[in-house]
């Protein structure tokens, strides 16, 4: 999402995956500039809504939260938050929908600018805060909103009722956005876009797997900035042929025992939660100094976007991250630590976010078990630089650091 | 019965949760806890079992804080820190909604902090009106009976639950009117709560009969019209410290839009022929809360209407701290208001509330506003 960890180097090689990424990020918004320019009706989106389907409209759309972790990122989280609190939003409200209702006001911002929106695209998978904020930009906006309500599942299965009720709702979708846009849905185009989106998963997968090798042929800071194509266009062909791009990079850089992770992999480390976007540097760099690389991230599981059918669409958004209960996120995590030879949990409790923070405790307590790994915390936001502390994170990435140090001695 | 007597009735049964629970279990009535904000109650009373509501204390956190960080509800808070110590115990299961963010969590901390008390997950559709909807309500309806006849061996039967449906709707209307005539007549907002309060931990037949006979009583009195009238709105308007500033400073609350009170009684099952379809219909029915997806926002309208409805002066939010469904609403109510002519006040407030000066400034200060 956003901004790249290290600026200013030396300009990078067009064909690489790294390149290609960054560039399909631009194209997203200004795609969206220039079908606003002709006249057609864009919209804005969240970011587990089921992208099959404006893709496969043919509809532009931007992302909000994408949006604000780049506003975050390049130092405008502040600015834009305080905004919002001057309106009346409670600084406890999560910082990307202050950034967002900030932007909707303000209708610019240096850091990112994106046009307004003739249409909201809001799904609840990730929070139910998603609902509010987008509630609030539809009326005060006076445009349409297409609500998919996709709920927590407190059970380990998607059931068939869940599932039937989602793809009730896709279809709704679908016509009103026919109605609203006049474009039409097209079987065969969504078969395209299925495709297209299933390779970019298989390929995301693939290469976040490689964290398997030791050392790790990446940084894994490297996820974070482009999962942000996974999110919003994974089911474009130029996200695919990217993906794939990363994936021979990565298996290149194990072969000729190279990685972005340009220092001795010390230790290996899972990253729970957000970036931290206004402290990317300081948060890299404390692991980076003490040679800790963060190999793995639920973002590495949570863009399995295979299936078959439609149905099949329907379940995989039943099961992205902040929809999944207690067990089910645990196993996964558990699993993404067992394949990468994870020795240590850093988890972001991140002051934003309710729901990943809300049961964040008793779970990394169990994965830690489950691995026998220690688990450290720090405060931190991924969008309001006000609620992060350099020195706590320091002292806690230290602490951590010791432990991991104190296990390997001991075995 | 006297007024005075009825109320401290009510006053009592408000303040003493725990009494009328173990007053069920020595009748041998199972009990099953209903977390905030809403859940079918009319099933679980249906199958013979109390419901009862747990909305938290005024109290200090220590144990939940090992599962919740310091940034979600006070009520989350407190109703997970009575579940670890223990003081629901006796308590057959517990049904919890996942209607905002910190609820979703509740329940996933719940099965290992309370490990002894089931945790029975309600899962609302936000889209509930359309038919996929309503469906869908009624599909997770029969998972809650399904994990009610585990936990406690009640039977469901349909016939059981028209009655309850028929019961719940009476209640309904008996709070409604309650609602009308403490509007007019005297009571302060600390006994007007206390009957609001009460029912949460009283079989609703038996709610029902009490208040009915407070209303009786309090039609004979004459009316009360020299207060300031206000609206309040927020999740919780019980403590009675806060509540006491209301009357200490004459405020009269007219109407409310507080989830644990008339929220609860807005709406009622629709006469249908399979009862639990009508209960379904019944949630697709409701609206004007802020955890119901609201495109319109249709709830800040109403509130509106509300105080015009009952000639207030303004609103009165209590915002209880780290509740963002309700702190999104605030700004669309606070302009609401002010097109409208109405004053407004946002007051933040939590379980663990000992300062109240601030409070009682703002609200004088309200008071004062021309
Ligand atoms: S950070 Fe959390 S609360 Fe904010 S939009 Fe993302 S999932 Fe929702
Ligand atoms: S007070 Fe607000 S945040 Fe807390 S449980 Fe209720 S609705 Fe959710």
């Amino acid at each position: 999402m956003g901004e790249e960890v290290k600026k200013k180097r030396r300009a990078p090689d067009p064909n690489s995956a790294k390149y290609k990424l960054g560039q399909i990020a631009a194209k997203a918004y200004s795609d969206c500039v220039e079908a606003k320019a002709r006249g057609e009706k864009i919209g804005w989106c969240a970011s587990n809504f089921p992208v099959e389907i404006p893709e496969t409209l043919g509809l532009h759309v931007c992302y909000p939260e994408n949006q604000a972790a780049a506003i975050a990122a390049r130092g405008g989280g502040e600015r834009m938050c305080s905004e919002s609190e001057g309106d009346g939003y409670s600084n406890d409200i999560c910082a990307y929908a202050r950034i967002s209702l900030a932007y909707m006001k303000l209708k610019k911002a240096p850091e990112q600018d994106m046009p307004q929106p003739d249409f909201v695209l809001c799904c609840n998978n990730i929070c139910n805060c998603m609902i509010k904020w987008y509630e609030n930009i539809a009326k005060e906006l006076d445009i349409p909103m297409i609500m998919i309500d996709i709920p927590f599942n407190p059970d380990y299965e998607v059931s068939d009722a869940e599932v039937e009720y989602i793809e009730a709702q896709f279809w709704d979708a679908i016509h009103q956005l026919e109605d609203i846009t006049g474009k039409k849905w097209s079987d065969e185009r969504f078969k395209e876009v299925k495709e297209i989106s299933g390779r970019s998963s298989r390929a995301w997968l693939k290469a976040t797997a490689c964290a398997k090798y030791v050392p790790s042929p990446f940084n894994g800071f490297d996820l974070l900035n482009h999962m942000a194509v996974m999110v919003t266009a994974r089911g474009k062909a130029e996200a695919a042929e990217a993906m794939e791009t990363l994936l021979k990079e990565y298996e290149e850089n194990h072969k000729t025992g190279k990685s972005t992770f340009r220092t001795d992999e010390k230790y290996r480390i899972m990253f729970e939660g957000i970036a931290c976007w206004p402290w990317l540097r300081a948060t890299s760099t404390g692991l980076k100094s003490r040679g800790i690389n963060m190999v793995t991230t639920i973002y590495a599981d949570a863009f399995g976007f295979i299936y078959d059918d439609f149905k099949g669409m329907c379940r995989a958004y039943a099961r992205v991250p902040n929809a999944m209960n207690l067990e089910l996120s645990r196993d996964k995590r558990i699993k993404l630590c067992k394949d990468n030879h994870v020795e240590g949990l850093l988890v972001h409790t991140n002051r934003s976010c309710k729901l990943w923070s809300g049961f964040m405790a008793e779970m990394s307590k169990q994965i830690g078990q489950a691995c026998g790994i220690p688990v450290v915390s720090f405060d931190g936001d991924q969008a309001d630089p006000r609620n992060f502390s350099e020195a706590q994170y320091d002292t806690r990435v230290q602490g951590l650091m010791e432990i991991m140090e104190a296990n390997k001695e001991g075995h | 019965m006297a007024i005075d007597e009825l109320l401290a009735q009510f006053h009592e049964i408000a303040t003493s949760p725990r009494k009328q629970l173990d007053k069920y279990l020595a009748q041998g009535k199972k009990v099953v806890a209903c977390a905030p904000v809403y859940t079918p109650e009319e099933i679980i009373h249906s199958m013979g079992l109390v419901p009862m509501g747990v909305w938290g204390a005024e109290m200090e956190v220590n144990e939940a804080k090992k599962y919740y960080p310091a940034f979600i509800c006070s009520i989350m808070q407190v109703v997970l820190e009575l579940g670890v110590t223990g003081q629901y115990k006796g308590v057959s299961a517990i049904v919890i909604p996942s209607l905002c963010d910190s609820l979703k969590s509740l329940g996933q901390n719940w099965k290992y902090a309370v490990p002894d008390i089931p945790f029975i997950p309600m899962t609302y559709p936000q889209n509930r009106k359309p038919a996929y909807g309503v469906k869908y309500t009624k599909a997770m309806y029969e998972r809650v009976i399904s994990d009610l006849q585990t936990a406690t061996g009640a039977q469901f039967s349909g016939v059981a639950l028209a009655n309850s449906n028929r019961v719940y709707n009476e209640h309904n209307a008996v709070m409604r009117e309650f609602a009308e005539v403490a509007a007019d007549h005297a009571i302060t907002a600390a006994q007007r709560n206390d009957v609001f309060k009460s029912a949460w931990f009283m079989l609703k037949e038996e709610h029902t009969a009490l208040v009915k006979q407070l209303i009786e009583e309090m039609k004979k009195t004459p009316k009360d019209e020299s207060k300031v009238r206000v609206v309040v709105s927020g999740i919780l308007a019980d403590s009675p410290n806060l509540l006491q500033i209301f009357d200490k400073n004459g405020l009269k609350i007219v109407a409310d839009d507080v989830a644990q009170e008339s929220r609860q009684y807005r709406t009622d099952v629709p006469d249908m022929e399979n009862s639990l379809d009508a209960l379904a219909q019944k949630f697709a029915d409701m609206d004007n809360c802020t955890l119901l997806y609201d495109r319109d926002k249709k709830r800040v309208g109403y509130i509106v209407d509300q105080a015009k409805k009952h000639n207030a002066v303004g609103v009165i939010v209590l915002m209880t701290k780290f509740c963002d469904p309700e702190e999104f609403d605030y700004v669309p109510i606070k302009r609401a208001c002010e097109a409208a002519g109405l004053r407004h006040l946002n007051i933040e407030v939590d379980c663990q509330m000992v300062n109240y000066e601030q409070a009682g400034t703002m609200i004088q200060a309200f008071k004062e506003m021309a």
